[in-house]
């Protein structure tokens, strides 16, 4: 990857009727770089785009592209292409005029926008549609429209708002694995936004992950997924058992009650921490063997393993294992220094509870009385 | 899909059905019954035989009606595109200013117009004061009556568009912007083409009041500048047998004038569903 700096947002602040969207947001995305937005509805990220694209000006802060400010170049000007969050797609043109659109402007010989709109059409599966209107379209093709009209212009950036939300799962990974393609082929800069976590550390060299108008983490999505800085991060990316804890020394976390051997060091003497474990990082043994034990409430078959949850002294933790356990059973857990992540205290903290009251929606609700465990496991 | 309408529905519907076949399709009957019969009630072409005289008036009628409703578009929309993107404070005062003359009777706003043009009018004072001895001669010219046809249904053209400016959702403009389209690319490319509807109604709503005009050209073409209106008018107030009948004949023309128009306008929408399905 080159490691030009092609883009930069600096000290990016934005309101909308005294609410503050954008936080003094700082960053940086490198020339051929796939960067992905990933956070909760509302976080910010359509505003990050609109503010690259310039429809949107920032209240503080500077916009750099190639090392030149453009806060004040306007969006015609600017050597970017959207693929909007509602498509936007123009209603009195058929699908090949939409798609045609940028490279007319551009004064690209007929012939050429005849090949190249004709390839992008065959690339989004959209061949056979080019005399349709938008409107006599479904969602997704129109998001496919939407896709090519921005692409075929080969711009040196591709803004991406949430390109592939209105896809079905199967056509959804195919569109990934193109537009992963492509990216690699021409080496376009995709900024990306998603709300989908999977989407984000499946396609993406650097995500971003922000809440409520602020950057909490960037980093490869390894990183990401392995190194949460705080526990929003941990919560939202993938599933996490987060809990309170304390270091008593480096490479000593005192959590659940008991004192493990972690990796992590750095932090005062007793300091309070958040740990966060992940199911798959647990393993089931015999209660004998176990660090901790606790008693089994549900088990779930998910195809290739089980996911069950296990109530230890009150907090509920999700596990993955493959071999089936029984309701009711108790069991013991047993977990590698290297499992055990340890997270600074943060304005997030203690806003994820455990799994007491997990559903398939993911509703990560505290239940108090968890909590009061697991504050009493961490004395 | 079609709903029965319940007994009730269609009561309501009877007033309404009244209404029309007493004054619009009743009179229009007469009017077919005189164009097609003489002073004796009996069954004759004559009538329609004799529009042949008066085809230079309508020519003229047509081409005043085209002129003042092209003038009124050019000038209609840039103000309606005006107004729809400034700010809302702006709007409305500008909608006010455009209505403000609505509120008086159109006589009155044509008589301002004579005032304003006379051979002892402001403008001819004015010029006087500045020096100039012959009378400039505005009053009795094409120029007066197509100005007044301007001047009173220029609104008309104004409103729609303006309407359908303000619904043009503002994402169509980012995507024309984002694509490399300029603000004025944009215009041409996408606003206009998506405001078609709105063009068309502005249209119909200006040629059809300016075709049938008699007013106007009286008050402004000071007698000399004879309109289709006028000619119907005084056919009518002369009163006599057989002027009745040819009045008749004339209005059905204007009436076939009129239809043909609203049907190449509809025509036109039909062509471009893309603007009315936003
Ligand atoms: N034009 C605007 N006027 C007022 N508020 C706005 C405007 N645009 C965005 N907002 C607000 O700014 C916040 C961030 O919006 P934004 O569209 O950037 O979120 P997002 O991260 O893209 O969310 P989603 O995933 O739902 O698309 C939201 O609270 C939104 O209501
Ligand atoms: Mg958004």
């Amino acid at each position: 990857m080159n490691q030009d700096v092609l883009i930069k947002l600096s000290g990016i602040t934005k309101a909308f009727d005294g609410e503050t969207v954008l936080d003094n947001m700082d960053l940086e995305i490198h020339d051929k770089e796939f960067v992905t937005l990933l956070g909760p509805s509302g976080c910010g990220k359509t505003t990050t785009l609109r503010i690259i694209g310039g429809f949107e000006t920032p209240d503080a802060g500077d916009v750099f592209f190639d090392g030149e400010r453009i806060n004040d170049v306007p969006a015609y000007k600017r050597q970017v292409n959207t693929v909007f969050q509602r498509y936007a797609l123009f209603p009195h043109l058929n699908v090949y005029d939409n798609v045609a659109f940028g490279l007319r402007l551009s004064h690209v010989p007929k012939a050429e926008i005849e090949t190249r709109v004709k390839e992008m059409l065959e690339m989004t599966g959209l061949r056979g549609f080019e005399a349709r209107k938008p409107s006599t379209l479904s969602g997704g093709q129109q998001q496919r429209v939407a896709i090519a009209r921005a692409l075929v212009n080969q711009p040196r950036v591709l803004l991406l708002d949430e390109p592939l939300g209105a896809l079905d799962l199967k056509l959804r990974k195919d569109m990934q694995n193109e537009l992963k393609r492509i990216q690699h082929a021409t080496g376009i800069t995709f900024i990306y936004v998603t709300h989908d976590q999977e989407e984000a550390l499946s396609m993406s060299d650097t995500v971003v992950v922000m809440s409520r108008g602020k950057i909490q983490q960037i980093g490869t999505p390894t990183d990401i997924y392995n190194e949460p800085v705080n526990a929003f991060v941990a919560d939202f990316i993938g599933e996490s058992n987060i809990l309170d804890g304390i270091m008593i020394a480096d490479k000593q976390a005192k959590f659940a009650g008991q004192t493990f051997v972690c990796v992590d060091g750095g932090f005062e003497p007793n300091e309070p921490v958040d740990i966060v474990i992940r199911p798959e990082d647990v393993d089931v043994v015999p209660v004998e063997k176990g660090m901790l034990a606790g008693k089994v409430s549900s088990v779930t078959f998910k195809g290739d393993y089980y996911e069950i949850i296990v109530d230890i002294r009150g907090f509920k933790w999700m596990i993955e294992t493959s071999d089936y356990v029984a309701p009711e059973t108790t069991i013991g857990l047993s977990i590698d220094p290297d499992a055990i992540h340890v997270m600074k205290k943060s304005e997030y903290s203690g806003m994820f509870g455990d799994y007491s009251t997990f559903s398939e929606e993911m509703d990560h609700l505290s239940d108090p009385d968890a909590g009061q465990g697991a504050e009493e496991a961490a004395e | 899909m079609k709903k029965k309408l319940s007994l009730l529905e269609r009561m309501a519907a009877v007033p309404h059905i009244v209404w029309i076949a007493l004054f619009i399709v009743g009179p229009m009957l007469f009017v077919l019954y005189f164009a097609f019969t003489d002073k004796n009630n009996q069954f004759s072409f004559s009538n329609i035989g004799q529009l042949g005289n008066y085809s230079h008036i309508f020519l003229l009628s047509v081409l005043f009606a085209l002129i003042a409703t092209a003038v009124c578009l050019l000038i209609g929309y840039p103000l309606a595109y005006f107004m729809a993107r400034s700010k809302p404070s702006t709007q409305r005062i500008l909608m006010i200013l455009l209505m403000l003359p609505m509120w008086v009777s159109l006589l009155i706003r044509t008589y301002s117009l004579l005032v304003l043009l006379d051979n002892g009018g402001l403008i001819n004072s004015l010029l006087k004061a500045m020096g100039r001895k012959e009378p400039l001669k505005i009053i009795g010219t094409g120029f007066a009556v197509v100005l007044g046809m301007i001047y009173d249904f220029l609104p008309y053209m104004v409103l729609p568009i303006y309407t359908s400016i303000s619904k043009l959702d503002n994402r169509y403009l980012e995507a024309a912007a984002d694509l490399g389209c300029t603000p004025v690319g944009t215009i041409f490319r996408v606003v206009l083409p998506l405001t078609v509807p709105g063009i068309l109604s502005g249209v119909t709503m200006v040629f059809v009041p300016s075709i049938s005009t008699f007013y106007i050209s009286q008050k402004l073409g000071g007698g000399k500048m004879e309109l289709i209106g006028d000619t119907i008018e005084r056919q009518f107030k002369q009163a006599t047998a057989n002027a009745y009948h040819v009045g008749a004949a004339l209005s059905l023309v204007m009436m076939i004038l009129i239809l043909i128009s609203t049907l190449i306008m509809n025509k036109i929408s039909d062509g471009d569903e893309g603007g009315v399905l936003v």
